[in-house]
């Protein structure tokens, strides 16, 4: 069931890429850093998934998105005077509507959120949008695991009986209990425990239940809620605690956003699993989202006092440190086939989408099949970096805690609690710019002896792994470059060759069998000198 | 087309339902209310050891509920993986019919508008063609309205 929210994934990734991060200099102009953000988060809460995608783009604007449903139709200006912020935000729910300016390939069709949130509630799932305009949009999924087995408590209230989870639970008292006091203003109740104050309602009151007169007294069950800032709820009575088997509610109960699933227990009777968190909701008690205000100014606070801070991969090299790289420079981390590095010279190469592209810690060996490697670019140059893992992304200092510059080393800095050496990215380059990879552009590779079967089983397939262009015997066509570069061995195929050399002025590599020449004048390479042989080819074809 | 249907009464007026749809017709027993949803959902029954949500379907089109809710009869059904019971006021007959179904004539009521989609003859009568997805879906809606 979970595979079904593959489709919604996606398409929310798409839209926080093309409509929700702004382009570079949109960003700039509001003081934001040029590359934008995407996370995307998933986590187990009890019986659910709970995936969150957010960005840092410019969120929902609920103005325009009310202007486009006036513009087609949908809404009249009353009644969009009428609407709430959130009544605004859930327009993007509706087909056909988007505010993009242009449809492009990934999205703007207007026919996407609509779909995402039938896909999502078939499954018995929820979406939730939190929208900060200019700063960001924070789309949370959640979605039912099909069977878990849990504790939870079994409640009665309004006469039926529930099941809460019982890691939802703080603590239960009943209403009579010395260090518990409950007071009412203006509507609201609050439960004031050992000195701390809590929201409280009473469960009835939230499912709209009646409440029917009891002998004993009520317990109150002080419960987290989705902030994790619990919440006093009161109930008839705490009935028993049991293992629950919960299975996932139908879409239409789910979407009330008060229960997280249901349970079927011994006596037959189907009883509903109540969500802590959705009840906070639902009761709309203000402490969740006061907190949240607070800690978005603490966190803005900071991020002012504090040190300018940049995105950096966090990775572990072959050699087994752990350093950290400015993310801006990766334009994508790859698994790549041993096979495809090699050396030429005392430069390590690696062959990717059809060009030869150098490897700047000058790894080419590997013990194993696949390597991660860091696809990295300066503007114009691309270069290689193979690593043993790609650890995390992670906020680094822009200028390192300990400045010493050292080889391709800038400094040292310190994140959370650990020394991480950091790369400089310009020594990393610099590294590069006497390096000349050329591939041999029109220079083919003409093996003489192309019956001989060590040309054929042995020659050829390494030059084709390196790159070159690998042509067995003479072109039928008999034209030869005079980038060409023919390669035969000593007898009859060397005195063609010579010929064919002269004619055409192509370069001739003559290949010997034994590793030793056969005197000081024997300009022939060890067929098997690897070194020597790829020297010979690449300079022939410089 | 020799399809098989299924014919029932719901809410005074006669219905079809493709028999591919159909899981089963059982008498209800008990059914545990859900607080805090519309008249449309009755609550949960079990069934063999499986959870049905017990759609009031006649509230959907009437928009009250049902005077009665046990003891009355539910078609079973299997909707996005999850099960239902859709209530109705009785069942018929299981039959097919050879000319399959018609187009609509006439206007809906508004109410049945986003159930109806059809029309199929039998006994000399026409029964309204529903699809059971729907009132799932529609019943979504009626609860966002």
């Amino acid at each position: 069931m979970v595979e079904m929210v593959v489709d919604p994934l996606t398409h929310i990734v798409r839209n926080a890429i093309d409509h929700g991060i702004e382009s570079p200099e949109q960003r700039r102009a509001v003081g934001k850093p040029e590359a934008g953000a995407l996370r995307v988060e998933a986590r187990q809460s009890g019986n659910q998934i709970v995936i969150t995608i957010s960005d840092d783009g410019a969120g929902i604007d609920t103005a325009r998105l009310v202007d486009k449903a006036i513009g087609a139709g949908r809404l009249t200006a009353e009644a969009a005077a009428r609407m709430t912020e959130a009544d605004k935000l859930d327009l993007i729910f509706h087909a056909g509507l988007s505010t993009a300016d242009q449809v492009t390939s990934i999205s703007g069709r207007g026919v996407g959120m609509d779909v995402v949130r039938a896909n999502v509630e078939r499954i018995g799932g929820v979406i939730a949008l939190d929208n900060h305009p200019g700063q960001g949009l924070c789309i949370t999924l959640r979605v039912p695991l099909t069977l878990t087995i849990i504790p939870g408590l079994v409640v009665r209230a309004g006469g039926l009986h529930f099941a809460i989870p019982r890691a939802a639970v703080v603590e239960i008292l009943h209403d009579n209990n010395a260090m518990l006091q409950i007071s009412c203003i203006g509507g609201a109740q609050i439960a004031t425990i050992r000195g701390v104050r809590h929201s409280m309602i009473e469960l009835e009151d939230v499912l709209g239940m009646d409440r029917p007169a009891q002998a004993g007294p009520r317990a109150i069950m002080v419960v987290r809620s989705g902030s994790g800032v619990p919440y006093a709820m009161g109930v008839a009575a705490v009935d028993n605690h049991e293992e629950l088997v919960i299975r996932p509610a139908s879409p239409l109960i789910m979407a009330t956003g008060v229960y997280a699933g249901m349970t079927l227990p011994d006596n037959g009777k189907p009883m509903l699993l109540l969500d802590a968190a959705g009840i906070a909701s639902a009761a709309q008690l203000p402490t969740i989202l006061d907190d949240q205000a607070a800690r978005r100014t603490e966190e803005q606070a900071d991020a002012q006092a504090g040190v300018e801070m940049v995105a950096a991969l966090r990775f572990e090299e072959m050699t087994g440190e752990k350093r950290l790289l400015k993310l801006a420079l990766i334009d994508r981390v790859e698994d790549i086939d041993v096979g495809l590095f090699g050396r030429s010279g005392d430069q390590a190469y690696v062959r990717l989408d059809g060009r030869l592209i150098p490897v700047v810690n000058g790894l080419s060996q590997f013990d194993r099949a696949k390597v991660s490697a860091l696809r990295l670019r300066d503007g114009t140059q691309e270069a290689c970096y193979p690593v043993a893992a790609v650890l995390d992304i992670v906020q680094m200092p822009l200028v390192p805690d300990m400045v010493a510059m050292h080889g391709i080393l800038s400094g040292v800095a310190v994140i959370e609690g650990e020394h991480l050496e950091v790369i400089n990215p310009f020594a990393l380059f610099a590294s590069l710019s006497g390096y000349d990879m050329v591939e041999g552009q029109g220079g083919r590779c003409l093996l003489a002896d192309a019956e001989d079967g060590w040309t054929r089983e042995i020659l050829a397939p390494l030059l084709r792994q390196v790159g070159h262009d690998v042509v067995l015997g003479l072109p039928e066509d008999g034209v030869i470059d005079p980038r060409d570069v023919l390669l035969c061995h000593d007898g009859e195929g060397s005195k063609v060759a010579g010929i064919m050399a002269e004619m055409t002025g192509c370069r001739v590599v003559q290949l010997r069998a034994s590793p030793r020449a056969a005197g000081p004048r024997d300009a022939s390479i060890y067929r098997y000198d690897q070194d020597a042989l790829m020297a010979a080819i690449t300079a022939g074809q410089g | 087309m020799n399809r098989l249907y299924l014919f029932a009464t719901l809410a005074g007026t006669r219905i079809a339902v493709e028999t591919d749809e159909v899981e089963a017709v059982v008498k209800l027993t008990e059914i545990s209310p859900v607080p805090g949803m519309g008249a449309h959902v009755a609550g949960l029954s079990a069934l063999r050891s499986r959870v049905l949500t017990i759609i009031d379907t006649a509230a959907l089109i009437q928009g009250m509920a049902s005077p009665t809710r046990d003891a009355g009869l539910a078609i079973i059904a299997n909707i996005a993986g999850h099960s239902y019971g859709l209530m109705v006021d009785s069942v018929s007959d299981i039959c097919r019919v050879p000319e399959g179904e018609l187009p609509l004539r006439g206007q809906l009521d508004r109410a049945w508008a986003p159930y109806g989609r059809a029309i199929v003859e039998q006994d000399g009568h026409p029964w309204l063609l529903v699809s059971l997805a729907s009132f799932i879906d529609g019943g979504g809606q009626a609860q966002a309205a």
